[in-house]
């Protein structure tokens, strides 16, 4: 078996790599760089060497992520999103993710090895596409309009009668295209958020209200599904940090949910408690539950989770996307426990409210 | 005799939905489908109500609007703006240039309705 030559050295391993590669002591000064970030920041290693790392590279996120290695003692394990940074270079925007693995030297911690990889390439054709969905959205929503107020009309009889059958059809054409116009709300609000133009804007918000909000449109149809919608709340919960209408959107979303995979006679639960500084939301089914394997994946975009005893979503699988990054947002966590053939719960935290309390999207940038 | 609307709507299927809509409850409707027509109609016929769409051609219904607005003779007429834009920054910027309110597409009548009444008793 061959073995590495010794003394390896960073030149050797990293020299010419496509990625930038830097490494640093624990007090965030620089001890080397690869030829590829010498480029990149303009920054000969003799001159570079013993500044700080931001002072080099402009890139105010390394500070805490590298805080966040030399605390934990292990590589860094955060989002694609919170490693995800743009650097601006004379005109040109350029984009990256960071890696950063803890060095040590005979057990003792002695610095860290940063890598930056060039994603500009990703990041273009994500705005290729978010632009796509976007214009995609506008375009169905003027034809949506002729065929729903058409249909209204001829439902209500404005047009002239119908025969039973006809309305029949009229219903199930309505109820189609209702479901296409949720999907291109769905799709815009993706769109939005993917280009970092959302403002979540975080006020005082009574619990009541929220849940109130989220579940009345939704109990008509419970009923008619023979599905229990219980809502449980203690007496005098302080108010909430969110956005009023992401917030109910973000409920909303999950009941809506909970209905579509729960049968007659089965209970949601909509239940919310306290603890520290922290609001937990959840909503808890009796309904058919998610495979193991699929609660993953399930808060990534265009994942519909199929199997036996799951109904058709009506969806393209953006709901709990869209939820997920709404949460986050506001600076709360999301997460799913589920049973096969006990039911599912889904539960989200937002932020006590606090004086002062204003949270947006976490951008991309500095 | 009704009150007057006027739809400012260059899509085809869009005015014939609308119009039918309207002619339902009995408003009288004129149709224009750009945003120059709608100023010349808006001294022409004087209507109670506009019903402006944004993506217009010769004029868009950004400018109609700023026009309408800047008009002492025409700033109180209220206008709904009814259009498939959905951002943020365009609801805002339309109201911010004095639009009484904003639709976007698609709707259902009731809801036309119910925010035509609001500015108008029929």
């Amino acid at each position: 078996m061959s073995t590495l030559p010794e003394p390896v050295n960073l030149e050797t391993i990293t020299g010419n790599l496509a990625d930038a590669v830097l490494m640093v002591d624990t007090d965030k000064k620089l001890v080397w760089l690869n030829r590829k970030a010498e480029e990149f920041f303009n920054a000969a290693l003799d001159k570079a060497v013993g500044k700080d790392i931001v002072e080099i590279t402009a890139i105010k996120r390394l500070r805490y992520l590298l805080d966040d290695v030399f605390e934990q003692h292990e590589a860094l394990k955060c989002s694609y999103e919170e490693a995800s940074v743009k650097v601006k270079k004379k005109d040109e925007r350029f984009f990256f993710k960071i890696a950063i693995n803890p060095v040590f030297h005979q057990d003792n911690l002695w610095g860290a090895l940063v890598q930056l990889t060039d994603v500009t390439r990703f990041h273009e054709l994500e705005k290729i596409k978010t632009d796509f969905v976007s214009i995609v959205s506008h375009e169905f929503r003027t034809p949506l309009t002729t065929i729903i107020v058409g249909v209204e009309m001829l439902k209500e009889g404005m047009l002239g009668d119908l025969t039973p059958r006809g309305k029949e059809v009229l219903e199930a054409i309505g109820a189609d295209c209702e479901r296409l116009n949720r999907l291109i709300d769905n799709l815009m609000e993706l769109s939005r958020i993917e280009s970092g133009t959302i403002y979540v804007e975080a006020e005082s918000t009574d619990i009541a209200d929220l849940v109130e909000e989220a579940v009345r449109p939704l109990k008509i149809q419970a009923d008619k599904q023979g599905v229990e919608i219980i809502t449980d709340l203690p007496p005098e919960l302080p108010p909430v940090a969110a956005d009023f209408n992401k917030a109910v959107w973000v409920l909303a979303n999950l009941v809506g949910n909970a209905m579509r995979y729960t049968d007659p006679g089965g209970t949601i639960t909509v239940r919310v408690r306290q603890r520290g500084k922290k609001h937990f939301f959840s909503v808890e089914d009796t309904g058919c539950g998610i495979p193991k394997e699929h609660q993953e994946k399930i808060f990534r975009k265009y994942v519909q989770v199929s199997g036996p005893g799951r109904k058709g979503a009506g969806g393209v699988g953006l709901g709990l996307a869209i939820a997920k990054d709404i949460v986050m947002a506001h600076g709360g966590e999301i997460w799913v426990e589920s049973d096969i053939d006990k039911g599912t719960k889904f539960t989200f935290t937002f932020p006590v409210y606090q004086e002062k309390d204003s949270v947006t999207l976490p951008e991309a940038d500095q | 005799m009704g009150k007057k609307i006027l739809l400012v709507e260059d899509e085809k299927n869009v005015i014939l939905g609308v119009r039918t809509c309207l002619d339902a409850v009995g408003y009288d409707v004129e149709i224009v489908e750009d945003g120059e027509e709608a100023l010349n109609a808006v001294s022409r016929e004087h209507p109670d109500l506009i019903l402006l769409d944004l993506l217009l051609p010769k004029l868009d219904g950004f400018e109609v609007l700023k026009v309408l607005k800047g008009n002492p003779e025409t700033a109180k007429i209220p206008v709904i703006v009814l259009t498939a834009k959905a951002e943020e920054e365009d609801r805002q910027r339309a109201l911010d240039l004095g639009a009484n309110n904003y639709m976007t597409k698609p709707f259902k009548p009731q809801e036309l309705w119910d925010r035509l009444k609001s500015y108008l008793s029929v």
